[in-house]
């Protein structure tokens, strides 16, 4: 009798699980709303626990160079950017005038994230290939030294080869202009922001 | 003036929707039931008042008035007539007035029609699709109303995006929201039953025309959607897992587990509950999907505060739509009592199968559409998942679907097997065997998941065929009369799950056996493309009616034979001062050849993607082929006639 009444509630209970979980989800969207709504919302910096450490050494595959390895260390000496992209990645396609600019400033190692080389390759003739070097990380074991999110993201590293920024998304006009020049800027002034 | 009537009209629409959303719960409840009477003449009174406020708005638009805000800055008045009309719904608040037509259409369709339902079901369902209905106009009346007048009219509008000037996208929006929209229906039942307390056989059996007629619509939508992405994006591919894109594939799913489970429903009253919570998820899937997009929501979190209104408003009906029903499941739910009396082998057992394959599908494009999302309003940081998670957790779930696709049909309900079942198990088996092995040896070079998907492939193409001519045995005498005894939804059954393997022809076909050849090219020079030449002739300059390109000839020849010359663009918009890029494509069964121009000029040579895709075309011929089957199901005869059934151990193979 008693383990009865334990089923038929247990059964109650169950029925209650959909509500549960939506109402998680809306409470949820319901706070990013507010705090959309009074401007507390920002678009900050993704928390890294890379930023100040050294930039992974991991040697990569080389995408120019079939057989030989290139890796991010392989650009110490002066500052560089490392920008982890594919070419299934929409918000990669829309960063890549901001890329090409910033080649003209600063070299550029990229991480071809979890892509196929042939597709790689065909990317960078449509898109345009802003780098001074390219790794294949074909199963993201690099993304995950990395520490990446997803893609695209692009990390400043100094010239002793300490990161010193990191972005999550794409490089869009407000970034490139407020948050990457002035850093760079800074780092070619030898004074850490 | 008949702005302002289509305005009048749309008020008129709210007003009878809240009445009818009332009305029907104060006579039924005083069991005396005049209110409850009006309920059906009100709804078709609302439908009216919706299609006269659109009429209006699209006469807005056909005639180009300007004074008319929307008109004004999405339309302009020497825009072909096709995308005049199509640009009514090219905006948030004539897709939305789409939306609002499209759920009065249904409602009006169901108080019309309904024969043979329950009277109270009728009423209460009626009431619930009004009272959706009520929400989208209140939507649109306070927060965007198509109707705005301008001060003073501008001589000419301001366009639309050259991008969206094309035929696929003019049908595409419509037919995704008649599927989203139907879905509506299948809710709108699922709240009235769990209201009455009481979900029963005749209630699936009313449900399940409108559940066909919505997932028919919305196969056809996304195939559209994804033909249109394939021609007119020039990045090669059919499927990209977009944000959008997952919004509508959400849905589907859904609906797909849905269409499944309402079957036990009806054949056996059993899976009552689960049933009404799909059919509730289904529609807010489509909700969020749908509000999403509009939103802006998945592209950019921001626009929410570009108009907070619409935020709070758009939370709010979500909060109402699927919060309330959830919390009646949670009341009313224990009470829908379930047989279930069913072996483990048995039909019923293959459906559950059905849907929690599924619905894990679903959680999974759901984790993958929002993980970015949720961690853009936490964070700010706008990144990408990607085919590789989609590659590593969709597709070997569909795998285990497209597995037991072959065997559902031809399990007994309760329990056991039916006479084919052996007969299917073996050619199921041998043509996974043939399939693979054949291909593998042939082609070489395919890796395990792509002999997987052969395997599949094999399997289920050999598994239907073997159950088809089993039940028609067409080399038999009365081939025609056993054919048009068997009931509709068989054959709608049959037909998508063939459309299924067609699809998976063309899936497969283009996925293992692609060529992509990336060149810099120059003039005179011959690529050799998956056995074929192209010779790229150059790149001339072409005027088009509001753009210049850059176009470059390319002839294809097989041997010394000239098969076609093709014509890849790159276009570029002087007044919107955008490049569009133009694929060439010559579309065979065998497959396409698919030409993009790139970057370059004359003398370093110009970037060319040129691709061989075997059976890429076949995709959509599925996904054509299951909306048919989709169709068949809604519209065809259901009852069977009496004929002899063939003598099975474990009774009829119904449908």
């Amino acid at each position: 009798m008693n383990s009865e009444q334990n089923t038929a509630r247990t059964r109650r209970l169950a029925f209650l699980i959909p509500l549960a979980g939506f109402l998680v989800l809306a409470g949820f969207a319901s706070l990013a709303l507010l705090a959309t709504l009074r401007g507390e919302r920002d678009m900050t910096q993704l928390p890294s626990a890379m930023v100040g450490k050294p930039a992974p050494a991991v040697a990569l595959p080389d995408l120019r160079d079939a057989g030989s390895t290139v890796s991010a260390i392989d650009f110490k000496g002066r500052p560089f950017l490392v920008n982890v992209f594919a070419s299934w990645c929409a918000p990669c396609r829309a960063e890549a005038p901001a890329l090409a600019l910033l080649s003209e400033e600063i070299e550029i190692f990229g991480i071809a994230y979890k892509d196929k080389p042939e597709d790689t390759r065909g990317f960078l003739a449509t898109y345009g290939d802003p780098f001074a070097g390219i790794g294949i990380d074909r199963d993201g074991d690099a993304g995950m030294r990395w520490g990446v999110y997803g893609v695209p993201e692009t990390f400043l590293v100094d010239a002793s080869g300490t990161i010193i920024l990191r972005h999550a998304g794409p490089i869009d006009r407000r970034v490139l202009d407020e948050l990457l020049r002035p850093a760079i800027r800074d780092l070619a002034a030898g004074t850490k922001p | 003036m008949i702005t302002e009537l289509g305005h009048f009209a749309l008020i008129m629409a709210f007003v009878m929707s809240v009445a009818v959303s009332v009305l029907p719960f104060i006579g039924l409840r005083r069991g005396t039931s005049p209110f409850a009477a009006l309920a059906a003449p009100a709804t078709l009174a609302m439908m009216m008042a919706v299609c006269a406020a659109f009429a209006a708005l699209l006469h807005a638009f056909i005639t180009s008035d300007f004074s008319v805000a929307l008109v004004a800055s999405h339309s302009h008045s020497t825009k072909p007539l096709i995308y005049k009309i199509s640009g009514t719904w090219g905006n948030h608040e004539g897709s939305l007035l789409l939306w609002i037509l499209i759920l009065a259409l249904f409602g009006g369709a169901l108080a019309a029609g309904g024969r043979g339902m329950d009277a109270g079901l009728k009423v209460r369902t009626l009431a619930v699709q009004a009272m959706v209905t009520a929400g989208f106009l209140a939507f649109c009346l306070f927060t965007s109303n198509p109707f705005e007048r301008l001060e003073s009219a501008p001589l000419d509008g301001r366009g639309l995006n050259p991008i969206l000037q094309d035929p696929g996208l003019a049908l595409h929006p419509p037919t995704l929201y008649i599927g989203y929209v139907g879905l509506s229906m299948a809710f709108a039942f699922a709240v009235a039953g769990l209201i009455e307390g009481r979900i029963d056989r005749n209630w699936a059996r009313h449900v399940r025309p409108w559940v066909s007629a919505a997932w028919c619509a919305l196969t056809a939508g996304i195939a559209l959607g994804s033909w249109w992405a394939y021609y007119e994006l020039g990045w090669g591919g059919w499927w990209f897992w977009d944000p959008v894109e997952n919004a509508s594939l959400m849905p589907w799913l859904a609906a797909t587990a849905l269409l499944h489970s309402t079957i036990v429903v009806e054949q056996r009253g059993t899976l009552k509950s689960w049933t009404v919570l799909l059919a509730i998820l289904a529609f807010s899937l489509s909700l969020v999907g749908t509000f999403i997009v509009r939103s802006g929501l998945l592209t950019s979190v921001h626009s929410f505060a570009s108009d907070p209104a619409r935020g709070v408003f758009i939370l709010g009906i979500l909060l109402a739509a699927v919060g309330v029903p959830l919390m009646l499941f949670a009341l009313r739910g224990p009470q829908l009592a379930s047989r279930g009396d069913f072996d483990v082998l048995s039909r019923e057992s293959g459906l559950i199968l059905n849907n929690f394959l599924l619905t894990a599908a679903t959680v999974v494009v759901l984790v993958g559409t929002f993980y970015p999302l949720a961690l853009e309003m936490v964070s700010g940081a706008r990144i990408t998942v990607g085919p590789p998670y989609f590659d590593a957790t969709f597709n070997p779930i569909m795998g285990a679907l497209v597995a037991a696709m072959a065997f559902g049909p031809v399990m007994a309900w309760r329990r056991g097997t039916l006479p084919s079942t052996r007969l299917v198990a073996i050619a199921a088996a041998v043509g996974a065997l043939l399939l693979a092995a054949g291909v593998g040896i042939a082609a070489g070079g395919i890796g395990v998941a792509g002999l997987a998907g052969l395997a599949l492939l094999g399997w289920l193409a050999l598994g239907i065929t073997a159950d088809i001519s089993h039940r028609l045995k067409p080399w038999k005498d009365g081939l025609a009369r056993r054919a048009t005894a068997l009931p509709a939804p068989v054959w709608g059954m049959w037909t998508a799950h063939a459309g299924m393997v067609v699809f998976l022809i063309g899936a497969l076909g283009s996925g293992l056996f692609q060529t992509e050849v990336v060149v810099r090219a120059t003039p005179g020079q011959a690529i050799d493309v998956a056995g074929k030449t192209m010779i790229f002739r150059g790149v001339e300059k072409r005027q088009g009616p509001n753009y210049v390109t850059e176009t470059a000839i390319l002839e294809l020849r097989d041997g010394t034979d000239i098969l076609a010359f093709m014509t890849p663009e790159k276009r570029f918009y002087n007044a919107e001062r955008q490049t569009t890029t133009e694929a060439a494509i010559r579309p065979r069964l065998s497959g396409d050849d698919y030409a993009v121009l790139g970057d370059g000029d004359a003398t370093a040579g110009y970037t060319l993607r040129l691709y061989r895709k075997p059976f890429v075309s076949w995709i959509w011929g599925g996904a054509a082929l299951m909306a048919i089957g989709g169709g068949i199901a809604a519209f065809g005869r259901r009852q069977r006639k009496a004929v002899t059934q063939p003598a099975g151990a474990t009774g009829a193979p119904a449908e």
